[in-house]
């Protein structure tokens, strides 16, 4: 069985020094200018665990080194050689697009989290303030709800613009330095920010650079940073139909190219 | 880690807590065996049910604050808005669901709500 870490802008023979998992002999499958960087494995490895985590990232971030890398989807495993070639045969084009797209680019991680409750809380002072003065005596119950729920919802939003604006004032520095961005916010009402950014490398230090600053102007939120990493998030293959060739893969091509996964900026 | 990635934060555990929370919260697969399948149908078919009942109330506190219900109005709605509610809330206590259980991971689109 063949385990995928990755595509390469290269057919040529890789750094022997390159170890896979548990140790196993990583090389390259070449198809015409590109490769598929691969080790043996005895079975699919069917769980993600640290260790299977961490000696797949190994790989892809030796190879960024030296190559222009579509990190592969954990836990991809074809079953033989030939499945592999008719894998970047069908995806060929695609490939090269995504490597144009990336080449010499690297992806970095930023998490933000401020203090939600105490953001809250201050909303809804200010809320209380504006409103002392209205008095509401004759309310029926479903008035009452409605009352609450307006209450409920006035907060909510203000929340989130509070939040929009703080994440504006964060995106405006690092999206300077930064070729294309993803950004989530508030996946807990504690995580402002979830965001990757897609930086050339000879902007990494300015890019690190803005993120300092901002971290030094805001000690009231908490920073998580990470990488230089592989693209991970921001490799397109566009979705197909199961690939020609015969039907002996363990993990259709249409799945290989990783996806938001816990690597990348979601690490740590 | 190898080459120059790093992974730098003052504040790990906050962080650690933080992603486990959404992990918990956002199970990418439902979980449904010959156990639980009741349980996790439910918590699939409450969740798009929660998601229909925010909707409508967004839009009713929407209309309200820009005063475009009239006080009869405004007294149908709560009503209708408190009976949903009601329900939601014995629906999940029934099937054993915390608000924050109904969500759904949907990849790359992101979270349901």
């Amino acid at each position: 069985m063949i385990y995928i870490y990755g595509i390469i802008d290269s057919n040529g023979q890789i750094d022997e020094s390159v170890y896979g998992l548990e140790g196993s002999n990583v090389y390259n499958i070449p198809y015409c200018d590109i490769g598929a960087v691969v080790s043996e494995v005895n079975q699919p490895i069917r769980r993600v665990t640290e260790s299977v985590v961490l000696e797949h990232e190994a790989v892809a971030e030796k190879l960024m080194e030296n190559f222009t890398v579509l990190p592969v989807r954990l836990l991809t495993v074809l079953d033989k050689r030939e499945n592999v070639l008719s894998m970047m045969d069908d995806y060929y084009g695609d490939f090269k697009d995504n490597m144009d797209r990336l080449r010499g680019k690297v992806e970095f991680g930023v998490k933000v989290i401020w203090p939600a409750d105490k953001v809250k809380s201050r909303i809804i002072n200010a809320y209380r303030t504006r409103n002392q003065n209205v008095h509401v005596s004759d309310d029926s119950v479903e008035r009452k709800f409605i009352r609450d729920k307006l209450k409920e919802h006035k907060i909510d939003k203000a929340f989130k613009e509070k939040a929009d604006r703080c994440i504006n004032a964060i995106d405006i520095f690092l999206g300077k330095f930064a070729e294309a961005k993803k950004l989530e916010t508030l996946r807990t009402e504690n995580l402002l920010l979830s965001a990757v950014y897609l930086v050339r490398k000879d902007n990494q230090n300015n890019f690190k650079e803005a993120f300092e600053h901002i971290r030094t102007a805001r000690d009231d939120l908490k920073y998580l940073f990470s990488g230089p990493w592989p693209p991970y998030h921001f490799v397109i293959v566009p979705r197909k139909s199961q690939p020609s060739g015969d039907s002996g893969h363990t993990v259709t091509a249409d799945k290989v190219i990783l996806q938001p996964t816990p690597m990348g900026a979601d690490k740590a | 880690m190898t080459m120059n990635s790093v992974v730098e934060t003052d504040s790990a555990e906050v962080f650690v807590e933080e992603m486990e929370k959404l992990q918990e919260a956002l199970p990418r697969r439902i979980d449904a065996n010959p156990e639980n399948v009741e349980k996790g149908l439910a918590k699939l078919v409450l969740t798009l049910v929660e998601l229909i009942r925010k909707l409508l109330e967004k839009q009713a506190m929407r209309r309200v604050e820009a005063g475009s219900l009239s006080d009869d109005q405004i007294e149908r709605v709560g009503q209708t808005l408190m009976k949903l509610e009601n329900k939601m809330k014995e629906l999940k206590q029934i099937f054993g669901l915390k608000d924050e259980e109904l969500n759904l991971n949907l990849g790359p689109l992101g979270d349901l709500m």
